[in-house]
């Protein structure tokens, strides 16, 4: 018997030597989709420059509240590729920084939201016809009804505007969706003939969630995460466009898009920029949404 | 004579309706069964598809709450649904379903698998619990190595070896097969069935055998019941059921299993030839559930329902012909 075992452990390796083999093909159906490969390039770029932020911007101090009147709405030139604003500052720098408010709102956003949401969906769809899972779906049927944006201005208007308060006020009527997605897999998963041999073994019903059904949600749950990062960012954005995000002198781009407005058509610069870096980000998670998708499904 | 360890007395279970043309009614799956299983042999459970003898299985492990009727294992009730029963009884009746693609979890791995049952009634091996599966494994002749793959990597008879093992993990002494090799080749089949005989001889296990197979039955059963919408038609030991079938369901059934020899055909029923199919449970037939097809049908099979009676040692048939 100590010989199988040792067959066993080292098989263990060999499983391990398997696992990076899964990994190189997942890779590779990935990379088979070439828009997916830009989508994840894209957000690989702008996380390292979330990231370094201080070492990359070129005018790190312009971040924060700086004013160079020399320098006012200049528009794109050698020296500042995306111009300058209406007191002077470089609009690159103040993009970059603003990247890692966007980050923030969007991974903070799904921390809170993720397990919350998959955790109401994994028992609502495990007591499907039951008091609970009618009340838990009632309540998320009723935030669903409300159209996100309005709520997060709701909750923003309550409270006082900062990034985590409006990370507060997206996830509030964010979960609902995970909770959805979780609910509807989790009560046909119930069914499987592999939950039911669960149950007549006598395991645990938090045992049956997130060991027998969590695990086979996962595929759907981190497709939606990646592309809801792009749209947690817009509506995060459309915050900020109507003053209820990061206050001055932060820079966010949702702010810095309505602070260049008023000066359209003519320094079309300072609002186009960060617009056009908006477009970028969710452009970026949205085409990396669909490659893992793409990946997850063909996987089964 | 062994121990009586699984008795089932007048278990029904109807399904209502809730929707489409013949919404209100209900499907009469299983209409008043009674049989026994005594410690250490196998019961055959025979039957057409939609004779009722799945949903019996799923009526005896408690993943069905049963409408009426009674259900004893070792003298204990076990009526109620597997949610209310005791963990000793889960603990004491492992199941193996028909398709193994199905029961194995495709995001766990055998290791996970079968550490569950052990886990959950607490009987692992604290020094070892490596080497518990181990033998887990070599049990159902899978190969060591098997510990850390998943089910996608099987093949469809080791994944049911695999679901054998997770039954027997907990060291029942019922184990109820619901059609266990249907869903594999018959080289596999008939692996898995020497392995069922060796199990059975070595633990003293007791099988409940569902299957719509009867040749496979001639060498596995002790005793082979025959189900006919919802009700036994006849109960009797193999050697008899074969030699000396006493229901016009159970002669119909025998003289049309294919044979390839002349001696094989000498040894069936001749004069009973199948006809018709299975009447829906939904719309069960007044008197006698086999008076559509019957060959010696009678004017008193359209009126009364003909109750079980035995006409030899632990022979049981439910037909008018015998009153």
């Amino acid at each position: 018997m100590a010989n199988a075992n040792d067959k066993a452990n080292c098989q263990g390796t060999v499983v391990k030597r398997d696992k990076f083999i899964q990994l190189k093909r997942a890779w590779y159906k990935f990379s088979l989709n070439k828009t997916s490969v830009i989508g994840l390039v894209i957000v690989v770029a702008v996380a390292i420059c979330a990231i370094f932020q201080p070492w990359l911007a070129p005018y790190p101090h312009h971040a924060g509240e700086f004013v160079d009147f020399a320098n006012v709405n200049c528009p794109p030139c050698k020296e500042h590729w995306c111009g300058t604003d209406g007191v002077g500052r470089d609009i690159l720098s103040r993009i970059m920084y603003a990247f890692r408010g966007a980050f923030t709102l969007g991974l903070g956003c799904l921390a809170l939201v993720v397990p919350f949401g998959v955790v109401m969906g994994l028992i609502a769809g495990y007591h499907k016809g039951q008091w609970i899972s009618t009340f838990i779906m009632r309540v998320t049927d009723v935030f669903l009804s409300i159209p996100p944006l309005i709520m997060a201005l709701c909750v923003c208007a309550i409270l006082r505007p900062t990034l985590f308060n409006s990370l507060l006020a997206v996830s509030v009527s964010w979960w609902t969706w995970y909770c959805r997605l979780v609910y509807s897999m989790t009560s046909s998963l119930r069914n499987e003939m592999y939950v039911k041999s669960a149950e007549l073994t006598g395991a645990s019903t938090a045992h049956i969630l997130f060991r027998e059904i969590l695990p086979n949600c996962f595929g759907a749950v981190f497709t939606k995460m990646t592309l809801d990062m792009g749209w947690i960012i817009l509506t995060g954005a459309s915050l900020g466009f109507v003053g209820m995000g990061e206050q001055p002198p932060i820079p966010s781009l949702g702010t810095m898009v309505a602070d260049g407005a008023k000066y359209i058509p003519g320094q079309w610069w300072i609002s186009i920029c960060p617009a056009l870096a908006i477009m970028i980000i969710v452009l970026g998670f949205n085409l990396l949404g669909d490659g893992v998708k793409d990946m997850l499904s063909s996987e089964e | 004579m062994a121990r009586t360890i699984l008795e089932v007395k007048g278990l029904k279970k109807y399904f209502p309706i809730a929707a489409g043309e013949q919404k209100g009614k209900v499907v009469r799956a299983v209409d008043g069964v009674d049989f026994f299983i005594r410690e250490g042999e196998t019961l055959g459970l025979v039957g057409e598809s939609g004779s009722g003898k799945s949903t019996t299985a799923y009526c005896v492990i408690g993943m069905y709450s049963i409408t009426d009727g009674e259900i004893s294992f070792k003298g204990q009730d076990i009526s109620m649904h597997s949610s209310k029963r005791p963990l000793s009884i889960k603990k004491d009746i492992g199941m193996v379903f028909q398709d193994p693609g199905t029961t194995l979890n495709p995001q766990r791995s055998v290791k996970q698998i079968l550490s569950l049952p052990l886990s959950v009634h607490k009987i692992v091996d604290k020094r070892d619990p490596e080497e518990q599966l181990l033998k887990l494994l070599e049990e159902v002749e899978l190969p060591a190595e098997y510990l850390y793959s998943y089910p996608a990597s099987l093949g469809g008879g080791e994944r049911q070896m695999l679901a054998i093992a997770r039954a027997l993990a907990t060291d029942p002494s019922l184990m109820v097969l619901d059609e266990p090799t249907s869903a594999l080749d018959v080289s596999v089949q008939a692996k898995i069935i020497n392995m069922l005989l060796r199990l059975q001889k070595e633990r003293n296990l007791a099988y409940l055998f569902i299957t719509h197979d009867l040749s496979l039955m001639r060498n596995l059963a002790t005793r082979i019941a025959i189900m006919y919408l919802g009700k036994i038609a006849e109960i009797a030991p193999t050697e008899t059921f074969f030699s000396a079938p006493r229901h016009p369901y159970t002669q119909m059934l025998l003289s049309s299993i294919p044979v390839m020899t002349e001696d094989e055909d000498a040894l069936k029923p001749k004069r009973v030839v199948s006809r018709g199919e299975i009447p829906s449970p939904v719309d069960v037939p007044p008197g006698c559930s086999f008076n559509t097809r019957c060959p010696f049908v009678t004017d008193g099979c359209f009126e009364e329902d003909p109750a079980m009676r035995e006409v030899g040692t632990d022979h049981w048939v439910r037909c008018h012909l015998f009153a």
